[in-house]
């Protein structure tokens, strides 16, 4: 039971780097500005080798092999939240939901870092300094943007309104919640929750979008379950395909 | 457009008229300044463009700090930074600074000044002095930092002027040694290679 | 990534006439000395122009290079391809920056330079017109493309002008990772299954045209650049950067066990110098005017991105930021 906990979460967090990873590193060549565009794909690539990394956690405790956890599931057995999964947009969208992903990723790791599971608090202290320049570059351009001109205001409140619900997606509890908070693997989803909330409300305030009403948005839930929308099988299918053309050969 | 790029055949088609760019549509220029390792100086790398000094230390970080080792940054505006004349042969920039004389009133203040000692190479940091305006910071670090080589360039710049990596942010580094998929030094493959080689030397023969 | 190939037409040297002879000859005799040429120093117009051009086509030509291996960037198969092709193209944006920036120390603005890659005045290397249509073609640029523009960087590493050779030196220490990570990949497949080593067979015989194209045409046909030359701009003739690069890559592909579809290359002992079949100069100049199977896709794609990146770049502008020059 405990373990089948302690994977569940380690199977949750993994597939949402990677897949958010996977949608980031779509940018690479088209961003805004051509030092964005290195700072964004970067960041890409932090997600997809911290998604790596739990991988190979997952993987000293008897799952498969990265690459085959990574490129041979269906959608239904991955466990990323939908907002992750989204198409990328345009850069309003992508920036909005780098900001309020990673806003949660840096809180969650940071009380990862009180883990029973050794492994798992060594290696949140080890990317801290990761985590803290995806904040750092999403606090800036959310601030920035945030408060510049119409166009930028207007598409930065449009996309926050369409990301919120996916956003509180991410804290879908999970059916193990609390015997993963009774081992100390983790603090939970609502604590984490909690502590996101208050993060963003604090840098929204310092721009000219709008308050959220916390109470007035909706969580979409069911990723955490294997539910996904119409874009994720796609997406693994393109993310697979050369793999794909021979599963058992060394690319 | 059909692509055989997936990303390209997701991109929107634009509806407005495509337009070129207003001239001099574009961001400020700061200058970028990174210190390898500890005990080695800043030297100066490149440029970023940005809005402002605090996204051109956050865009700075990945464009010039994605390999071996780093242990902090900084960046300032381009037209904070004091030149003198650049010089070749043996001719001292030092030396062809003009006659300065500082107000005694003035309100002191911190600069770095950078040399360079190679033509050709980077800038390199040299040194802090106390000074009240950009040519007394020259002046002084005349004085106090040459160390016998001719200068060929120096340059002055106010510290207040400088976005500085804070104590907190040294972190944003540390992983980066780990990142050896960026390293020549992570793809040997050189077994596999030796392995066919001999193989497919035994199927000639 | 970029073989120097297209940069040069005959040069005009009429504009020397009207330059200060003293201020010429000192000039000369500093680059003659192996001395660097700084954005401040004294230098004669046809240089500056030359150096723009040239230092802007190679630009053009990372960001533009970084759209055919970015067709795989979504579907390298396993963790470690997909990390090491995302940085690897991530670099491809990093060197047009840092050549962008070198050479915006000659007066040119970065957004006048893309506008002219948007409205096709100013060139970019030829090899990027062809498609990638398998993972196979991705391997053969990251290995041998990036091994023919190390052979033209390395070179120009040399050439007379600090800002550019800095910045070459830094894309040159980069480019060795993509080097080896594309030779990695070809080992991959070469060694593998059947498919795997058809699939790099059938993109040598795709890419090997346009990889000959690289260097530029032969010396016998291209235009006169000896005062290039002497002044450190161009650091050697396109039929040595070739050669070299046959020197160098040749044996190795054979190596593998691949073929080359060329019936005529073969190194001869006696000159030391390899001799093929005179690639078709009249395609190049075709493609290179337009009319290659990806020249719309290449210059759309980035128009596409300039256009959607506009209200960031419009929202970021701030009346206290300025452009200017950079320095060094």
């Amino acid at each position: 039971m405990k373990e089948v906990a302690l994977k569940e979460l380690l199977y949750k967090i993994a597939d949402d780097q990677l897949i958010l990873g996977h949608r980031n590193s779509e940018w690479t060549g088209f961003g805004p500005l051509l030092e964005e565009d290195i700072a964004f794909s970067s960041m890409a690539q932090d997600k997809v080798g911290q998604s790596y990394a739990l991988y190979q956690l997952l993987n000293q405790l008897g799952e498969q092999e990265p690459d085959t956890v990574a490129f041979m599931r269906n959608a239904q057995q991955f466990h990323n939240c939908q907002l992750v999964e989204l198409p990328n947009g345009e850069y309003d969208f992508s920036l909005i939901r780098h900001f309020l992903f990673d806003t949660a990723e840096a809180i969650r790791f940071d009380l990862l870092s009180q883990s029973s599971y050794q492994p798992l608090a060594d290696l949140a202290k080890k990317i801290k300094g990761e985590l803290q320049y995806h904040t750092l570059h999403a606090n800036t351009l959310i601030k920035k943007l945030g408060s510049a001109t119409p166009e930028s205001i207007g598409r930065l409140q449009n996309s926050l309104d369409i990301a919120l619900p996916y956003a509180l997606g991410i804290f879908e509890p999970s059916p193990f919640e609390s015997s993963i908070i009774a081992e100390g693997f983790f603090a939970g989803e609502a604590e984490l929750q909690k502590q996101w909330i208050l993060k963003v409300d604090a840098l929204l305030a310092q721009t000219q979008l709008k308050p959220i009403s916390w109470p007035t948005v909706k969580a979409i839930y069911g990723g955490r379950n294997g539910q996904h929308t119409e874009h994720l099988q796609p997406l693994l299918d393109e993310m697979s395909e050369v793999f794909k053309i021979d599963p058992t050969a060394e690319w | 457009m059909k692509s055989l790029d997936p990303r390209v055949n997701r991109l929107p088609t634009l509806s407005r008229e495509i337009t070129t760019k207003v001239p001099l549509d574009q961001l400020g220029t700061y200058e970028v300044f990174v210190q390898a390792k500890e005990n080695k100086p800043f030297q100066h790398e490149g440029i970023v463009h940005a809005s402002d000094i605090e996204l051109a230390f956050v865009l700075a970080k990945e464009t010039f700090t994605r390999r071996f080792t780093c242990v902090s940054i900084f960046v300032t505006d381009t037209r904070d930074v004091y030149v003198s004349a650049l010089t070749e042969g043996t001719v001292n920039a030092y030396d062809t600074l003009p006659p300065y004389t500082p107000n005694a009133n003035n309100i002191l203040e911190n600069y770095l000044i950078f040399h360079l000692l190679k033509r050709g190479k980077q800038h390199v940091l040299a040194g802090k002095v106390t000074a009240s305006t950009p040519q007394e910071a020259m002046l002084k670090g005349k004085e106090n930092l040459q160390d016998g080589k001719p200068v060929f360039n120096v340059w002055a710049i106010r510290e207040s002027a400088i976005r500085h990596t804070q104590p907190e942010e040294m972190v944003l580094w540390k992983t980066l040694p780990d990142k050896k998929y960026r390293d020549a030094s992570d793809y040997k493959a050189g077994d596999k290679l030796t392995r066919f080689l001999a193989q497919r030397k035994n199927e000639i023969l | 990534m970029y073989g120097g190939g297209n940069t040069f037409e005959a040069i005009r040297t009429d504009s020397l006439a009207q330059e200060d002879p003293e201020k010429l000859a000192a000039f000369e005799a500093k680059i003659e000395r192996g001395e660097k040429i700084e954005p401040t120093d004294w230098m004669p117009a046809l240089y500056r122009k030359q150096l723009i051009r040239m230092i802007e086509q190679h630009a053009h030509s990372e960001i533009i290079g970084a759209l055919p291996e970015g067709t795989w960037i979504t579907r390298a198969p396993g963790f470690k391809r997909k990390l090491s092709l995302m940085a690897k193209v991530q670099d491809e944006v990093g060197h047009a920056q840092l050549l962008y920036s070198a050479a915006e120390t000659l007066g040119k603005t970065r957004e006048q330079m893309i506008d002219d890659l948007l409205s096709g005045k100013s060139k970019y290397s030829n090899i990027f017109n062809y498609p990638a249509f398998t993972w196979a073609d991705s391997c053969f640029i990251s290995w041998l493309v990036d091994a023919g523009a190390i052979v033209n960087q390395l070179a120009n590493a040399k050439g007379s002008y600090g800002p550019y050779c800095r910045a070459l030196e830094r894309i040159c220490a980069e480019e060795s990772f993509h080097l080896k990570y594309g030779h990695h990949c070809v080992i991959f497949l070469a060694t593998g299954t059947d498919k795997q080593r058809q699939m790099f067979q059938e993109a040598i015989n795709r890419w090997w045209a346009p990889m000959m194209h690289f260097f530029g045409p032969s010396d016998k046909i291209s235009a006169h650049t000896e005062i290039l030359m002497k002044w450190k701009v161009k650091m050697g003739t396109n039929d040595d950067m070739r050669n070299q690069f046959l020197d160098m890559y040749v044996p190795k592909i054979w190596e593998l066990g691949f073929t080359l579809p060329d019936p005529n290359l073969k190194k001869n002992p006696t000159t030391n110098k390899w001799e093929y079949t005179e690639p078709d100069w009249e395609e190049f100049k075709r493609v290179i005017n337009g009319e290659g199977p990806c020249n719309k896709e290449r210059i759309e794609v980035r128009r596409i991105a300039e256009e959607r990146g506009r209200w960031v770049r419009e929202a970021l502008k701030a009346p206290q930021a300025a452009y200017v020059t950079p320095l060094a």
